[in-house]
């Protein structure tokens, strides 16, 4: 399963790359995180039916971090929630159906988001209606690492811990680089991981670009463990895959605009890895 | 259901509790505040009552997260505090979502009033009615705030309820119903004076008062602001000769540019006084009476402005 997971990733990285050369979009943001949701989708840690979204009986995955929405789109595409035609056709085009930032309209987003900070939140009051009815429910949320200084993830962290909600999981898109900068140069995430233990939460720190680590840190979470959150720590790197995107804080907003740029970037996710 | 209190916030708890006996959906979500209405809550229905401390903005969001689970929330607290620091959550989790929470805020405007600003939420119907989806709703007594609990259980969309604070005397009688979102109080022709919330009873006592110097005042309390029942609404009031808006919230966006709004889109051809606060009553310390006096909306204020228009300023 892992070798399958890596091998759809590079397709992915390589869809994304594809997309964003016709429409634009957030590349950098999505390109540090396909591996994580691939993992979740591809690996079967994410209960799902696309051909029932809103099937009782799935899991609940939220993109928090709502400019990566490139790589979601992309997955809930090859996993055949919506046509493929769609990433031409509507994203950022048309009637915008699949826009800048997930809308919950789209067959497979479980929630509108786009502003940072909220996913969090959604995903706990769901987690704890479920907990409540019994329902075995597992909730992932998928956070960028500079989302974590806006104040209500940490509000929603005391109240995910005071409540017990272990079928709550937060990753962590740890890219180290924000709208404009990298994290460390106006802000003071670290020591992360130390940060989330002390409001309560399990915590995996891991490389987010190992499907193997991914499944099993996400294995982890749906074992039996002590009855608290976890958040995984995903180690990335931001526009992974194009090298004249990677780790370079000018790209968070920007697409590619040259067919200098778009070849280079094609050529470079061809290859798909083993 | 017939409150036995005469306070708005606890009439609408007690009717609220009587839903939740009969509908296991509806939770309660609060931002640490107490009541005693609601302590009952805490005993009767402890899976249902959810303490979230101090965190607007979490709170909504999980309140969404509730209910995207098929529960029926209801989001307690301050007005002040629950409006404007989760604008943004409101907005997006609720709205944009449109998801079956109701926000049942207690302390419109100068309820809290010695707490000073920071308690008063002297601008919720002006930033919420800005939005989409959510329903607004203003009681001014407790029967109207009892009959309002039912909105938590059958709303499919968002909805927000000013609760004021206090005893009121009751305006509505048991058989009250309140679906047309207005109600015709007193019936006069030469001014009709469109209230909400505590100002309906302010706006009733000064109809009493303009009626010894001869003047015929109508009024109308509006129980829900939005959306608004503009047809029938205009219709009411354009049996008067003019209008007059009093509120207790910024002028600007709250009431009376409402009517303002509709009154223009309907093409009604009427003087409209609009009484509320101006920005230098915006941000005080002080008794809601002290409040009301210095802004001009006590009772013996609100006839003096009101008689003093209709005899120099409204047919100009």
């Amino acid at each position: 399963m892992p070798s399958l997971v890596r091998k759809k990733a590079g397709e992915l990285r390589r869809r994304i790359v594809e997309v964003c050369a016709e429409r634009g979009g957030h590349i950098a943001s999505s390109l540090s995180c396909i591996e994580i949701i691939a993992e979740l989708y591809f690996g079967g840690m994410l209960r799902h039916d696309p051909a029932d979204p809103a099937w009782p009986g799935r899991d609940i995955f939220i993109m928090s971090k709502g400019h990566g929405e490139l790589a979601l789109y992309a997955v809930l595409a090859a996993r055949g929630f919506f046509p493929e035609e769609w990433l031409r056709t509507r994203y950022r085009h048309g009637d915008c159906l699949l826009g800048g930032h997930p809308d919950r309209r789209v067959p497979g987003v479980e929630a509108t988001t786009g502003a940072l900070g909220h996913g969090l939140g959604i995903a706990a009051g769901h987690a704890l209606a479920c907990c409540k009815d019994g329902r075995d429910t597992f909730h992932f949320v998928l956070m960028g690492d500079a989302e974590c200084t806006e104040g209500s993830i940490w509000e929603t962290a005391l109240f995910a811990a005071r409540h017990e909600l272990a079928n709550l999981v937060g990753i962590v898109d740890r890219n180290r680089i924000s709208a404009c900068d990298f994290t460390e140069h106006f802000t003071a995430l670290e020591p992360f991981a130390r940060k989330w233990r002390s409001f309560g939460w399990e915590v995996r720190e891991l490389d987010g670009h190992d499907v193997d680590r991914l499944h099993d840190a996400f294995d982890y979470a749906r074992s039996a463990r002590p009855r608290r959150p976890l958040v995984v720590i995903a180690n990335t790197v931001k526009g992974k895959g194009v090298s004249f995107i990677e780790n370079n804080p000018a790209w968070h907003n920007k697409s590619l605009d040259t067919p200098e740029e778009v070849a280079l970037a094609l050529a470079q996710v061809a290859r798909t890895p083993e | 259901m017939i409150p036995t209190t005469e306070e708005m916030r606890d009439a609408f708890f007690d009717a609220l509790h009587g839903e939740m006996r009969e509908d296991p959906r509806i939770m309660v979500v609060t931002n640490d505040l107490g009541a005693p209405s609601l302590d009952r809550f805490r005993t009767d229905f402890p899976h249902s009552f959810i303490n979230a401390g101090v965190s607007e903005q979490n709170i909504i969001s999980i309140a969404a997260g509730l209910a995207m689970a098929g529960r029926r929330v209801c989001v307690y607290s301050i007005a002040s505090f629950i409006t404007l620091r989760c604008l943004e959550q409101i907005k997006l989790d609720l709205c944009v979502m449109n998801l079956p929470v109701t926000i049942a805020a207690v302390g419109p405007c100068f309820a809290y009033a010695a707490d000073g600003p920071s308690h008063h939420a002297s601008e919720d119907i002006a930033l919420l009615r800005a939005m989409a989806n959510v329903s607004i709703w203003s009681p001014c007594d407790a029967r109207s705030a009892a009959a309002l609990a039912s909105v938590v259980r059958n709303n499919s969309g968002p909805a927000y309820v000013r609760l004021d604070r206090g005893a009121r005397p009751p305006v509505y009688g048991d058989a009250a119903s309140f679906g047309s979102g207005f109600s015709v109080l007193r019936q006069g022709a030469d001014v009709c004076c469109i209230a909400t919330g505590i100002m309906t009873h302010t706006a009733l006592a000064a109809a009493g008062y303009l009626d010894k110097q001869g003047i015929a005042a109508a009024v109308i309390d509006v129980c829900r602001l939005k959306p608004l029942p503009g047809a029938g609404l205009l219709a009411a009031a354009g049996a008067s000769a003019a209008l007059v808006t009093i509120e207790e919230h910024t002028m600007n966006g709250g009431l009376g540019s409402i009517i303002a709004e509709a009154g223009v889109d309907a093409g009604l051809r009427l003087p409209l006084l609009r009484l509320g606060l101006g920005d230098d009553r915006l941000y005080a310390y002080g008794s809601r009476e002290s409040l009301h006096a210095a802004a001009g909306l006590d009772c013996g204020s609100v006839v003096q402005r009101i008689a003093a228009w209709l005899r120099h300023g409204a047919f100009r």
